[in-house]
Order: structure tokens, then sequence, then C-alpha cells
């Protein structure tokens, strides 16, 4: 356990670097979105999440220069850009909800339920503090045939009463949700908590997990993103029951039927060209037919003195 | 031996009584009990009769909506201002994600702003879930009916269910796409942002728009002309600065035949641009418009947005048939056939009878002048017919039809994809209306009023004066004796109710009980098999007492031939 925690502390460091690449990659000099920026990707130190600062902002995602795709942004477009960001940050301050239960950035990303330091009765002390980079997006749904949309792992485990912090990045162009059910209410407002963020993006949070083994539902509640594959589970210690129809993790309650499809074949078309063949290649079959016929009628005048030869025999014999 | 004949007695025993009884009385009515049906209330109790009250939120004015399901007050004041313009807490009240409607930058300093982002998801309704047999998430649009749809859906924030417990779609899922208004001049972009498992577009129907839109990216929409399909987890933007007003028409055209049907089509509104001109950019659900353009409210006391659609439920099925996108994809692409198809559920916003009754009532005062803009979504050519009223076309596909020439009707037909801007007149005359009352206004093609072929359903809604107007805010018919609260039960529309059951105290038309005792044709086979039964046995008794039988016989015979003898001797 020591080892892997060491590997996502690695990895998170690493992301804290490429999360705002990758950001950067994806953005299109049409959106007008501040993609280039994440909200605090990575931050080890879980106090400053909550102060933004805006100031801090990386426009860098707005400088295409090395992009072919900076053609197309013109004039009117990167005017419009920072036009609408200051109109935005000028009256921006009353769109970062602050009560510690829910926080909301200008463009929707979405912290909820976070908690930093409120231990669950069952637990003493924090076992141990982890942090886990959870990536969402179409391409992980590649593996899993028959899925839209998936996270990059579909099961974490974790020790009970551990403090995890959890980086969710989105390498989608839409929403996408990190969202944990079953939570203590008497911690987690409606046993929730809840990473949301239109992507490129990562945005972060932490929860401390109860003290007993138990097994959690994390999904993305966006119309049909769960049933179409965006489903996971977070083990705590020895777990719980397993999750229905997590993609490679547990099996479907209810699954579809599926029949052999009348699909076109490359074999199909060799029957087809073999046909054509036949009909075409007439004259070609006769001669090969009369060949047949010629060869059968040697054969036949070789064997006829061996057939000559037969009723004398019947004659000795008889 | 005397077990088979008893036996046949009693069955002629039990035949004669059950025969007399039959032939004289024909079953009885059988009265549904309405504590066995799934009653809603008329007028949806989640939604706060506050609402409807005139109000000023955010700087905001919001005219009255008397109905009984108006507009959230909330999500008026945010499409005016903008998401980027209000304060968090009534953001809150919204559900609408931070950056659905951007508004900035006054460009030509008319006093409103002149760049407009408005962002749009693309959610399912009632789909299949692979967790349990229900659907998710769920949009009734009637009692008990949900078909599976596709919406363009503002951008939202959090779940797309009410909450965790909940099946039913959050508010701001739903059928229609939201009727879109900008401005004449306006710098608008749509940002698709796909959320849904199939590959989309928009495609901006009359609405001026150029083809390109920078150097190469195309935006008409349509994947074999202009652009590749948006696949999801994509975003495009879609720009335009429309030099013309109008009531246009938004939609998707990937697979047009089949994703038009399922919901992705909208009402887009081009305004005349005019200084101070804050347009309530979504109108979600359509219907009233709140807060009308500047130009609108020059000449109109009132604005009502009316989106005819209609949907094939063999189609709407296939999104609840399976879960795995690629089955779905092959029975909508490759399996599902439009030349065979037929329209089941036709919606007005959205809705249908008698849900229509909540939200697009045309709720009118005598001597006003209301604008109806009307789009027809379906596949077929409509024919909506105002009762008590003819009203005046006073544009067709957004453009001004020549004043002088402009008509009134009664009826008005709309090709697919139409669009009609109405002048209604309440003014008593005999020509424009009739007078005051709750006059229905409904597709005239008789199947336009039903619900998968049940009526009273379909796209049926009324023009109602508020005199007609009952504290709830649905039209006021209890003083004709008229109960509408069969329409607001699921079994109505599952045709497991009697519709004429409550005509009369004795339920003169009900459903008939099933036959007590036995029809004349089953007493006479049933005669007849008891005849063949006792035959049967008698031949049976013959076979098996053979012996006894020709042994007394022969007996008796003998008995005979003694007697005889005897009388020799």
């Amino acid at each position: 356990m020591m080892k892997t925690t060491t590997i996502t502390f690695l990895l998170a460091g690493i992301l804290a670097v490429s999360a705002n690449a990758v950001a950067q990659d994806k953005a299109t000099a049409h959106e007008h979105d501040h993609s280039g920026h994440s909200m605090n990707p990575a931050q080890t130190d879980n106090e400053k999440q909550q102060t933004e600062d805006h100031g801090d902002h990386d426009h860098s995602g707005h400088d295409h220069s090395d992009h072919d795709i900076s053609a197309e942004q013109h004039a009117d477009h990167s005017a419009h850009a920072t036009s609408s960001q200051s109109a935005e940050h000028g009256d921006g301050h009353h769109h970062h909800h602050m009560d510690h239960d829910h926080i909301m950035d200008h463009e929707g990303t979405m912290i909820m339920g976070q908690n930093l330091d409120k231990l669950p009765s069952s637990c003493k002390s924090i076992s141990e503090e982890v942090e886990i980079t959870v990536r969402a997006g179409r391409k992980y749904a590649a593996k899993f045939p028959g899925t839209a949309f998936a996270f990059d792992q579909q099961q974490w485990n974790v020790k009970p009463c551990s403090k995890v912090t959890w980086h969710f990045v989105n390498e989608d162009n839409i929403r996408h949700q990190f969202m944990m059910h079953g939570l203590p209410k008497y911690l987690y407002k409606y046993g929730m908590f809840h990473l949301e963020v239109t992507g490129p993006k990562t945005v972060t949070g932490t929860i401390i997990v109860p003290g007993s083994d138990d097994t959690f539902l994390v999904h993305c509640d966006i119309s049909h993103h769960m049933e179409k594959g965006m489903k996971a589970q977070l083990v705590v210690g020895k777990g719980a029951e397993n999750i229905p129809s997590i993609p490679g993790v547990t099996p479907y309650n209810i699954n579809d039927k599926y029949e052999a499809e009348n699909l076109p074949k490359v074999s199909d078309k060799a029957e087809q060209s073999a046909m054509v063949r036949q009909i075409t290649a007439f004259t070609n079959n006769n001669f090969q037919n009369y060949g047949m016929m010629l060869i059968g009628a040697l054969i036949g005048l070789l064997c006829l003195p061996l057939f000559n030869k037969l009723p004398f025999r019947k004659k000795k014999t008889g | 031996m005397p077990i088979h004949f008893f036996l046949a007695l009693l069955t002629f025993s039990m035949l004669s009584p059950a025969a007399v009884q039959a032939s004289l009385k024909l079953p009885e009515t059988v009265k549904v009990d309405p504590a066995a049906l799934t009653a809603e209330p008329m007028c949806d109790p989640k939604i706060s009769p506050a609402w409807r009250e005139a109000q000023e939120i955010e700087g905001v004015k919001i005219a009255a909506s008397p109905g009984c399901s108006p507009d959230n007050p909330a999500w008026i004041a945010a499409a005016v201002k903008g998401t980027n313009h209000i304060s968090m807490d009534t953001l809150m009240k919204t559900g609408l994600s931070p950056d659905a409607i951007i508004k900035t930058d006054d460009l030509d300093g008319d006093g409103d702003p002149d760049r407009i982002i408005i962002k749009l998801e693309i959610m399912e309704l009632n789909g299949k879930s692979p967790d349990f047999p229900g659907l998710v998430p769920t949009f009734d649009i009637a009692p008990g009916v949900q078909p599976g749809a596709w919406v363009f859906a503002p951008k939202t924030s959090g779940m797309s269910t009410e909450n965790f417990e909940s099946v039913r779609a959050n508010p701001l899922l739903r059928l229609p796409s939201p009727v879109i208004r900008v401005e004449v001049g306006d710098i608008v972009q749509i940002v698709l942002e796909n959320t849904h498992y199939f590959p989309h577009s928009i495609h901006l129907h009359g609405v001026d728009h150029p083809f390109t839109h920078g150097n190469h990216a195309g935006q008409d929409g349509v994947p074999q002309t202009s652009e590749v399909e948006l696949m999801p987890g994509g975003r495009r933007v879609y720009e335009f600065q429309a030099r013309q007003p109008g009531t246009m028409f938004y939609h998707c055209h990937v697979q047009t035949h089949t994703h038009l049907a399922m919901g992705l089509a909208g009402m887009i509104v081009i305004e005349e641009n005019r200084p101070n001109n804050w347009l309530q950019t979504l109108n979600i659900g359509a219907g009233h418009v709140r807060h009308s353009s500047v130009a609108v409210r020059e000449n109109f006391d009132q604005e009502y947005d009316l989106h005819y659609h209609a949907m094939d439920k063999e189609l709407s099925d296939i999104t609840q048939k399976y879960n795995d996108p690629r089955l779905i994809a092959r029975d909508m692409n490759q399996r599902y056939d439009i030349t065979d198809s037929t329209e089941d559920y036709y919606t007005l916003n959205g809705l249908s009878y008698p849900y229509t009754l909540r939200e697009s009532l045309i709720i009118v005062e005598p001597d006003q002048k209301i604008k109806l803009r009307l789009l027809n979504s379906g596949g077929e050519s409509i024919a909506v017919h105002t009762h008590g009223h003819h009203a005046t076309i006073t544009h067709y596909d957004g453009v001004e039809h020549n004043p002088v020439a402009q008509i009134m009707r009664d009826v008005f037909d709309m090709a697919p994809a139409q669009r009609l801007d109405l002048k209604l007149e309440t003014v008593n005359d005999g020509k424009h209306s009739y007078g005051e009352g709750d006059w229905l206004f409904h597709d005239h093609r008789e199947k336009g009023i039903t619900t998968n072929g049940m009526a009273e359903g379909g796209s049926m809604s009324s023009i109602v004066y508020k005199s007609y107007l009952n504290g709830s805010g649905l039209p006021k018919v209890s003083h004709f004796g008229i109960d509408l609260n069969k329409y607001f039960t699921k079994e109505y529309y599952e045709r497991r109710l009697p519709v004429w059951q409550d005509l009369d105290e004795w339920s003169s038309l009900g459903s008939p009980g099933e036959q007590t005792g036995l029809s004349a044709q089953t007493q006479t086979s049933l005669l007849n098999g008891a005849i063949g039964l006792l035959i049967g046995l008698v031949i049976y008794l013959i076979f098996a007492k053979r012996e006894q039988i020709i042994q007394r016989t022969i007996a008796a015979v003998s008995r005979l031939k003694g007697a005889k003898g005897s009388n020799q001797k």
C-alpha cells in the first residue's frame, strides 16, 4: 500500500504539469472558455483549493502559436474571449459559491461534500493520506465494447479511515461528474461527494472514508453516462457487496440480446465473383467438359480389350 | 353401474337452471372504482403558485402567467440577464450551469448585450437502464406516457434527475428543446456540447448564418455538405450574426429522419433590433413568453411560442429496448423504416393533453392582441383549428406576409418545418372572437387529438378567457358538470378505463362484466356433449356387460322356450 501511495503521489506531481498541458492541447480556437486553466490540479495543500486566485489564470490556453488551428482564430474571437472573460471576472465573485459544502466557479466547476478534517465516528485517526487521479472521457470507453463514456479505472481500493484526495481529470469537451454515493450522512450532505467539471480541465476534492469495510458507488449522473459506462466503485478495506454493471468488473443486471448480423464479408465477394466467372467463362467451361469427355472415351477404349476377355473366362469356368 | 347413471343425471340437473338464468339477463356493468386509479392532481403540486404572479427578479420584469404550471421565474431572469449577470442565489434556483448563457459587450451602444453565448447539451429522456427494469430519467408527456426521446437542453449543473432517490428528470431536461431568442445583429454562438452517446449536429433552419465559419469550420450542420458529425464528448460552436428577424427552427441534421423525431428540434426566434432589448434568450418548455422583446411589446399584449411535434412509438421504443449504443444505432439506422412508420404521439410544447392544460393554455382577456408563433416539427402537415376565433397570418417561415394581403383563417395548415406567426385578436365581433369562453384549439387531423390512438390526448389545448379560469389556473369546467379527473390517470392512457362510465348514474356505457352462467351456444354444445356421454355410457355398459346380457338373453329366451316347452308338454 505504501508503494502505491508513493506512486500516486508521483503521478499527481506529474499531473500538476500534464493536466495543464492536456488542457492546452485540447483547447480549440473556437472556445471562449478558459480551458487553459485548471482548478488547482494536484495541489497537495488542500487548504489552497478553496482560494481560487484569478490572477493565476493560465491564459496560455489561448495562445495557439504552435497550433495550425490558430489560423481560425480571427480578431473577432480573441477580442471576444478577453472581453467575456473580463466581464465575467468583473462580477465573478458571486459565482464562487462558498459554503464549505458547495464550491462552484463561473464555469460550473464544482466541489460538493468535501471533507478535509472531520473524522468519521468509526475512526480514531486518519490511517493514511492518498491521492488518486481519475481520468474521465470517451476514449476510456474504447476497451469496453458497447459503452460510450468511462473512467480510466473502474475500481479504487483504500484503507478504512484514509484521507483521499481525488484529482478528477475530465479529458472530454463536455461536462463529466465524479459522484460518490452512500457516505455517512452526518458528514456528507445526502451522503454524497461530488466533483463536476467541463473538460478539458481538472478539479480536486478530498474526503475521509469511514472506518468500516464498505463499497461506494462512483458515477457520472449526466443522463445515460452511467448507463453507458461511466460507473466505478470505491472499495474501502475489504469492501462490501459489489455494485452491478461496472464495465469489466461486475455484470449488468439486465442484459441486451445479441444476434448474428448479416454483415457483408470478403468471402461473400469471392462467391460472387466465382458466379460471375461461371457465366462469362462459358466456352472455357465447355472446353473443360469436352476434355473430360475425351479422356473418358480414351479410358474406355483402353479398357475394351479387358472387357473382351471377360466372356471367355466366364465360358471357361462355365 | 348406478354411479354412471348418477353422474349423467347430475350433469343434466346442473345444466338446466343455468340455461334458464343466462337466457334472461346479460352481464352486469362493472364500474371502475376511482380508488383503483393512479390519480394525479390536475395541477402539479411541485410548482409553486407564487411563480404565477407578475414579479421582478434581478431587475428583470416578469409578466404574470396565471396558468397552473408557469415557468420558473428564476429561469426567466437568468435567460434575460445571462447566467453571468445574476446572483448565486438566483443561479442556484435555476439549476443552470454558470456558463449556460453568457451575455457581454454592448457593441452598438444601444443598452443591451450583443455577444450571446448559449451552451446546449444533449440529453436522453425515458431511456433503458441496465440496472433496473424502469426508465431513466423519466419525462411524462401525459400521465404514464413516457416515450424515449432526446432533447437539446440548456447546460445544467448537477444531476440529471430531481435527486438521487428520484428517476424523474431534472425540470430543465424536458421536451421540447428550448426556444432560443436573439436579436438581429447579435453575435451569437450556440455551443453544442455533445453529452449524448450518439453523434449529432445543429442545423439553423431559416436563420441567417454563414455556410462556413472561419477558414474551414462548416456550420450548416449537415454531415454530407458542411461538417462531420460531432462525436460524443465533443464541442462545436455555431456562430452567426443574423440580418433578418423571424420565427425560425433549429434541429439536429445527423440521421435527421430519426434524430428530429426523437426531439432534437426547437424554435429559434430572431427578434428585431431595438434599444434596451434584453431578450429572454431561452424559453424553457416554450409556451407563454413572460419577458417579450421590445418590438413584440410595441404591438402585442402577449406572446406565446407553440411548438407542435410528433413522435413514432416504434422509433422511440428503440432506446427503451436496448442499452448498448451499437444496438440502438443498428435498429435506428438500419432497421427502422420511416417509410413504413406512423406517428403515435402528438405534442404541443413537449406535452400531450391533459398536461397541455397545465402549461400551454393561451390565457386571454377581451380586446387583447396576442402574438402566436407556431412551429410544426412533426413529419406530417398539421391543421390547427382555433375554436371561437379567426386569427391573422402575419408571417410565413419568419418572413412578413404583404400586410395588404394578409388573411384570416380558423384552420392553419402547416407543412413539416413550417413556421407561422399569427395575430390573435380577442375582439368580440363574431369574426375575430365569438366572445369569452374556454375555446379549444387543436390539430384538426383527428389523430392529432389522440395519444397513441387514445382520445382525448395529442396536442390539443385551449384559448381560455380569464373569466373561465379557476383558482389553480386550469379551465373552469365543473359548472358544466364536466370532470377532467379521469384524464389525469395513467390507466386512462393504458386504455383500461371505460371513457363513458361516469356519464350517468348506472354507467349505461360502462364496461360489461364477464359472462355469468352460460351462453345459449355453450349450453347447446354442453347438452349435446351430455347426450353423447349418455349414449357412450350405454354402449359401454352394453359392451362391458355383454356376457351377462347374452347369458340373460339366452336364459330369457330359454325360459321363454321352456315356457313354450312346458306349454307344449
